[in-house]
């Protein structure tokens, strides 16, 4: 179980983006994923196909210049797809790039269906000249007084077919539905299979007048991890979360424990005032309520992931393993092989790092297993309440995020469950580990 | 050589980690030690010795974390600064409205201004010097005089007496009811699992309780709203009382419980591990003691064995951890607070401190701190009336 999460660990700088903090953190990178889409896989559980992100991009827009005359030309560039899903598409967006010398050309994007229906989906004059672009967006546009055009052509397209007439219409769904009285209704209406086309037209007033066009179906899931509300990839976080709670949990455990073995040997072999103060230090560490004083830390001074794993070392320096440890070490002390390295003039460091300290590696190891669960379940509250690291995503975050923006309370299952369960399995096979350790030491919890 | 004090990590992670400090503590062994050296001295005298030095040992403990959370919550005077010149600006505003101060010439309007922020900065007592209020606010704190939050949380007051008041009993009734479920409900089966050890039985169990043991109760929670309630339907997202609260007194307090249900069933899932896994390890070990041996080799018949020999020597540490859980549960947990949305401390203090509530967030973590002494406290007077080697070391 341990070697699978070090295995994956390992490989995600090779699979993931590597800048992942200016990746995630960078909403225009992600603008071509659907909001809020569950994992595709959950097409196994289901008997519909649901629908996948179809993207024409810019140089797969097909056509050109014609009918150019000395006033005016046309250009029509056109994209065709195949629509197969069974379920419609959360939204569409067509995005288009026209430059113009003297006046703004007229730009109509027309939706072309498998059935021979064409509808003019927008009729208007573009606000920005390339490279900057315009957005149509269906059935949200940002083009002003678009969407009621739209919603109120449909509704007369859609009359012709005797369509039940509805309060709102849905762009998306009566666009790719079959005709009949269900198209306007996004509960009823079925997907009308086929090959779709997308024809934006300019009529440009210069002969070197240009248009360009993109466009853009979202799916209804996408990827293994699906996505959050701000379209993200939500793989991608997962992933980096790997290696970021293995990295956390395991420094932050190595650290802690090292300092408090050594603390307590050292108070053990020396014992008197050193001894007593190092006790009294780690009762201070042990009764002082760590939590809310690293969410007020978190909060006031919002470190980040570095700052706080030295931060929740410095409050571990003494702990529970001192205790234990120290304990240890006085038996040890007493043994006569020690006296026998006094007898032969060994140093007092000598005798405390290689004879000491090495008695009590093997709880070492098991003490520092089980508490590496402990700092990634650490680190994941500080995120989850979000006064973990700013930039980076790591599970807690995610989990954070998900539950700020509803996730739970929605059905955004995968949103939440999939970087708990992540989070679950890398500390659990740690658990096993630690417990493993402790049965080889305490031999009379194995029985015969 | 025992440390007593080893149990007391038992009171910061809970029965979490409890089967650490029980795992490693000598259980007690009540028919070896000598008890010689106790036995010259009064035996009271050294208990209130001992105890004595334990006591002032917390107080400056407590001392200390509520001057490092002072300062910390303070921002070494930031938060100060930020007073002062919201003051000001306040100041500025509410002046320039005022008809008779636009009349006034350029100095006068100055001197006016000056004095009124001063007067102001002096009511809020910000000019003193950050380092003597710092010690101010501590000894406050340590007294109980928490003042006033600067927001009400839906109690109506600013007093954070008030505040606190009626949060804590929710986050009781929550977190001491599922500790005690847990404590019950892991014992019995830590004892069932010692008894048929190495069974199918005792080996799921083991895996279930590892695996509840190191999976905190909020992540589990998580997994239980998406289930039981987003999924099933059976149980409230989170909150206390559903919106609108029914009316009548029955029916208020039958939507309280069920929506107290599923935390309480989350938590105690989460908790019972700790207990069933350290039960187990503690019987298994006692059991394979000389004097286990000794009974069994007299021809005792096992149970007999059991009830009078291991389990016995297994109650005082069992006992001990249920007590110290029961007094730690007080403090509840912050985030599966949050997660359940439960109106108790946790939530009161996430909310604090997304406010930047210095005073609420003070009090807090005095109240948290204050919680845990008190434990560790009963735990060092249980200790040093349980075992007679506490008694020999307050000499």
């Amino acid at each position: 179980m341990l070697f699978v999460v070090v295995a994956a660990a390992a490989l995600v700088p090779f699979v993931a983006p590597y800048d992942v903090a200016s990746v995630w953190g960078d909403v225009s990178r992600w603008t071509d994923l659907p909001r809020n889409a569950p994992p595709d896989w959950i097409d196994a559980f289901s008997e519909q196909k649901f629908a996948r992100t179809i993207i024409v991009d810019w140089n797969e827009f097909k056509g050109g210049a014609s009918n150019t005359t000395e006033d005016f030309k046309i250009i029509v560039t056109r994209a065709r797809w195949k629509f197969e899903y069974d379920t419609f598409p959360p939204d569409m967006r067509v995005y288009f790039r026209a430059n113009w010398s003297s006046f703004k050309p007229l730009i109509t994007i027309t939706w072309e269906r498998p059935d021979g229906e064409k509808i003019t989906m927008f009729s208007g004059f573009p606000t920005r000249q390339a490279p900057l672009m315009d957005t149509f967006d269906v059935p949200a546009d940002t083009v002003e007084g678009a969407r009621a055009g739209l919603e109120g052509r449909l509704r007369e397209w859609a009359a012709g077919f005797n369509a039940t007439d509805v309060a709102v219409v849905h762009p998306h769904v009566t666009l790719y539905a079959e005709t009949g009285p269900d198209m306007l209704s996004p509960a009823r209406a079925s997907v009308l299979h086929g090959p779709y086309a997308l024809t934006v037209e300019a009529l440009a007033f210069d002969a070197n007048d240009t248009l360009e066009a993109r466009f853009v179906s979202y799916g209804g899931v996408y990827g293994l991890a699906g996505t959050d509300s701000l379209r993200r990839d939500l793989l991608v976080g997962l992933l980096w979360g790997a290696p970021v709670a293995l990295a956390f949990g395991a420094v932050a455990a190595v650290l802690t424990v090292m300092a408090q073995v050594i603390l307590g040997a050292l108070g053990a072999y020396y014992g008197g005032r050193f001894d007593e103060v190092i006790q009294r230090a780690t009762d201070f560490v042990i009764i002082i309520p760590v939590l809310p004083i690293l969410i007020l830390i978190g909060f006031l001074y919002r470190p980040d992931l570095v700052r706080i794993l030295l931060i929740i070392v410095a409050f571990n320096v003494v702990g529970g393993t001192t205790k234990v440890i120290r304990s240890i070490a006085l038996q040890v002390k007493e043994e006569s092989y020690i006296e026998a390295a006094r007898a032969y003039g060994a140093s007092r460091a000598r005798i405390l790092f290689r004879y000491i300290i090495p008695r009590t590696m093997p709880y070492t190891f098991a003490l520092m297993s089980l508490s590496v669960p402990a700092f990634i379940f650490l680190e994941a509250s500080l995120s989850f309440l979000g006064v973990g690291d700013p930039v980076l995503p790591t599970w807690g975050s995610i989990m954070g995020d998900a539950s700020r923006g509803g996730a739970i309370y929605n059905g955004l299952w995968w949103w939440v469950a999939l970087p708990a369960s992540g989070i679950v399995f890398i500390t659990v096979a740690f658990a096993f580990l630690g417990y493993a350790f402790d049965k080889v030491l305490n031999p009379r919890l194995r029985e015969e | 050589m025992t440390d007593t004090d080893g149990t007391v990590g038992t009171v910061v992670f809970g029965p979490h980690l409890l089967y650490r400090i029980l795992a490693w503590e000598d259980h007690p062994q009540p028919f070896r030690k000598s008890l010689k050296s106790a036995a010259r001295v009064s035996r009271d005298v050294a208990l209130a010795v001992y105890l004595g030095k334990r006591a002032l040992f917390l107080g400056i403990t407590l001392v200390v974390a509520t001057y490092m959370v002072v300062v910390i919550a303070n921002q070494g005077g930031l938060i100060d600064r930020i007073l002062i010149a919201e003051i000001r600006i306040s100041t500025a505003q509410e002046l320039g409205n005022q008809q008779w101060y636009q009349r006034l010439d350029a100095s006068e309007k100055q001197r006016v201004y000056n004095e009124t922020v001063q007067q102001r900065i002096h009511n809020r007592g910000l000019d003193q010097p950050f380092l003597s209020k710092s010690f101010r606010q501590t000894w406050e704190a340590l007294t109980l005089d928490f003042g006033q939050a600067q927001g009400t949380y839906g109690t109506g007051s600013f007093k954070l007496t008030t505040i606190i008041m009626e949060r804590l009993p929710r986050t009781v009734i929550l977190f001491t009811t599922a500790t005690a479920l847990s404590a019950v409900i892991g014992v019995w089966l830590g004892l069932r699992m010692a008894r048929r050890a190495l069974s199918v039985f005792d080996r799921s169990l083991t895996v279930l309780s590892i695996t509840t043991l190191v999976i905190p109760s909020w992540v589990l929670g998580i997994f239980f709203i998406l289930m039981f309630s987003v999924g099933l339907r059976l149980f409230p997202t989170g909150g206390m009382v559903s919106a609108p609260a029914p009316r009548e007194p029955f029916a208020l307090l039958g939507d309280q419980l069920w929506h107290l249900l599923l935390p309480l069933i989350t938590v105690t899932f989460a908790n019972f591990g700790a207990w069933s896994y350290t039960t187990r390890n503690l019987v298994l070990q006692i059991m394979a003691e000389d004097f286990v041996n000794a009974a069994r080799s007299k021809g005792l018949p096992e149970k007999i064995v059991l009830r009078r020999y291991v389990l016995r020597a297994a109650s005082p540490p069992i006992m001990t951890g249920i007590i110290l859980a029961l007094v730690a549960s007080w403090t509840g947990a912050i985030i599966t607070e949050i997660v359940f949305n439960w109106p108790g401390l946790g939530l009161l203090f996430f909310e604090a401190v997304t406010n930047t509530d210095a005073p609420t967030i003070i009090a807090l973590t005095i109240i948290f701190a204050y919680l845990f002494v008190v434990t560790v406290l009963l735990l060092d007077f249980a200790y040093g009336l349980l075992d007679p080697r506490i008694r020999a070391l307050g000499r």
